[in-house]
């Protein structure tokens, strides 16, 4: 059966966040994370990714004081993420889905010089997608500055969005291929390929009857 | 933590088989026996085999018991790049199947067809002896009863599908309303943050419908 | 690595791609023995090694025909378990073993020799699982599965001197730790 997953309330302003962690969220726990909630939209940051982590942090259980600082936690990466959005895009104020997707990438242990290097090549693009292709390299091993290459290069030759996703696997496919391949051979042989890497094809998985809902 | 010495560079040669350990002082000579046997006693064969296990893996791997139609046989024929890694061999035979089971499931089923900006995840799970498993994340809030996986089969493979907002996702399997275990199929791990060691799977969702601006490259 | 008689691998593969599924067996008693060890070693745990080993020679079995060398087949075979064992690794958080997984220490304070095999196994065990992943890594193949530097780098991917380094550096943990425990 295929399900349809509503998307959560989107919370628009710390009134919005507390209904949805009201019944949640610990009682001694709400004082500090409405606080740090507050704290984000002051500043104009994105707060989902703090009521997320609240949410999160609520259904598993995790004891006060480490679900607070879980909270915290994301919106010191918020912050970091504003800074480094804004070196990026000095004239404008940062985008928080830009701020948000740069929170997730330093989430995922990619450096910040090659967040802000990769946020370069297209500021005006969601970076999402490529930021995600360089914690994928990264987490196989392959050298951060060389996939920062690579990715860059990917873009010049009009791979953009998912596809950025697709280089980071045929990367790790070449990696994983018999010979004794090093990470700079499997690069190498990507690079070759741009822009003709395979796609990852989504599965034709709908009919055409319409329906209103799950 | 203890502090290391650097060893001579003399034994490293030794012990790099570069040079004859009878050469070596006698100090250095006690360190290679030493070295050399903690080496030996870690030659120690396993007494396990799991030759059955991987003949069998490999015999279910067989396509009879699977006939797709030719729209997903056209989709598995296409060369694509998979976002998961190295998958442990009981998901191979289902991975033929579940675009199957969707492509049916949607024929008979008043099932909601993904929007432009929205793709559908899959999801499977090895847990058997399991009485439920859900898949719980950033996109139902983190709540429990939105997404059950069935285990239709009773093999203790339990599976499942969604269709999600495009973009990343993070998930846990939730097993027996009460074990919280990351997706070992997920390819991409995210910490928590709650400062325990936990993690999250990553999952990314494509759009169904790839948008024009996605690839300026026609294949 | 092959004895009087046996097929070897480069016939192996050529009968498997040939259709003759059953001739994966050969590999399989060939070479599981030594991935189970290396893996085992890797994971601290027999029975994760025996998962890591199972995927690692179906997976291999899946992707046969990319086995581009079947003469270097048994560099191919470690990498991918190497590989897998990096992933379970990763899941794990930590590349260390937990010392709870860790066997049992025999009295230290007793002289070397006056242990049983049994009990210098387990202390050789627990300074091996005190290494870093790429450390540990790296001292197994060389030195328990006897690999050269150049094979070590086709399973590894790493360079020459980069694994030189990553033995050396084991190798003087080891002995410190060795030096403690006894």
């Amino acid at each position: 059966m295929l399900v349809l997953v509503g998307a959560p309330l989107a919370a628009q302003n710390g009134g919005g966040a507390a209904s949805r962690l009201a019944g949640r969220v610990p009682p001694a726990a709400l004082p500090a994370i409405d606080s740090l909630i507050a704290a984000a939209v002051a500043e104009s940051l994105p707060s989902e990714p703090l009521v997320q982590k609240a949410l999160e942090g609520s259904a598993k259980g995790v004891p006060t004081d480490r679900l607070v600082n879980g909270v915290r936690r994301s919106l010191l990466q918020l912050r970091e993420a504003r800074v480094l959005v804004g070196r990026v895009m000095p004239d404008q104020q940062a985008p928080e889905a830009h701020v948000a997707a740069v929170s997730a990438a330093l989430a995922r242990g990619l450096a910040p010089a090659i967040v802000e290097r990769l946020l370069t090549v297209a500021p005006n693009e969601p970076p999402g997608p490529v930021l995600h292709a360089a914690a994928d390299l990264v987490a196989h091993r392959f050298n951060p500055d060389s996939a920062a290459d690579l990715l860059v290069e990917a873009h010049n030759k009009g791979l953009h969005g998912m596809r950025l996703l697709d280089v980071a696997v045929a990367a790790d496919h070449e990696l994983q291929r018999a010979g004794g391949r090093t990470h700079a051979d499997a690069l190498a042989r990507v690079r070759a390929l741009l822009p003709n890497v395979p796609t990852a094809e989504v599965p034709p998985a709908v009919t055409r009857r319409r329906t209103k809902g799950s | 933590m203890m502090a290391m010495s650097p060893i001579d560079p003399g034994l490293q040669e030794a012990l790099d088989g570069v040079r004859d350990p009878g050469t070596l002082p006698m100090d250095l000579r006690e360190a290679y026996a030493r070295l050399m046997g903690a080496a030996n006693l870690l030659q120690t064969l396993p007494a396990v085999s799991v030759a059955a296990r991987v003949m069998a893996d490999i015999h279910d791997l067989k396509p009879e018991r699977i006939r797709p139609g030719p729209r997903l046989m056209r989709w598995l024929a296409r060369p694509r790049a998979v976002t998961l890694r190295l998958r442990p061999a009981w998901t191979l035979a289902l991975a033929a199947g579940l675009a199957a089971i969707l492509l049916i499931s949607t024929q008979s089923t008043r099932s909601p067809i993904p929007g432009p900006h929205q793709g559908v995840a899959q999801f499977v799970g090895r847990f058997p002896g399991a009485r439920s498993v859900e898949v719980v994340g950033s996109f139902n809030d983190w709540s429990r009863g939105s997404l059950h996986l069935r285990d239709e089969n009773h093999d203790g493979i339990w599976h499942g599908a969604a269709v999600l907002p495009a973009g990343p996702h993070e998930y846990m399997f939730v097993v027996d309303g009460e074990r919280w275990v990351p997706d070992p199929l997920a390819g991409r791990y995210v910490d928590d943050g709650f400062g325990a060691g936990g993690e999250n799977s990553l999952l990314i969702v494509r759009p169904a419908q790839a948008s024009l601006d996605d690839d300026a490259t026609l294949r | 690595m092959v004895n009087d008689g046996a097929p070897s691998d480069v016939e192996v593969v050529a009968r498997v791609l040939g259709g003759d599924g059953e001739a994966f067996g050969i590999l399989i008693r060939r070479y599981e023995p030594g991935l189970l060890r290396f893996a085992t070693r890797m994971l601290g745990n027999p029975d994760a090694a025996a998962d890591a080993v199972a995927e690692s020679l179906v997976r291999a079995y899946r992707h046969l025909a990319q086995c581009r060398d079947p003469a270097r087949l048994r560099s191919w075979l470690y990498r991918i378990t190497g590989n897998r064992c990096r992933s379970h690794l990763a899941r794990r958080r930590t590349n260390d073993i937990s010392l709870s997984e860790a066997p049992p220490l025999a009295d230290a304070s007793d002289s070397w020799a006056a242990l049983e095999r049994g009990e210098q196994v387990a202390l050789v065990e627990r300074a091996l699982n005190a290494l870093p992943a790429e450390k540990r890594e790296a001292f197994v193949l060389k030195h328990v599965e006897g690999m050269s530097y150049e094979e070590m780098a086709a399973v590894t991917g790493a360079r020459i001197p980069t694994l030189k380094m990553r033995v050396h550096r084991a190798r003087e943990a080891l002995l410190a730790a060795l030096e403690e425990l006894v």
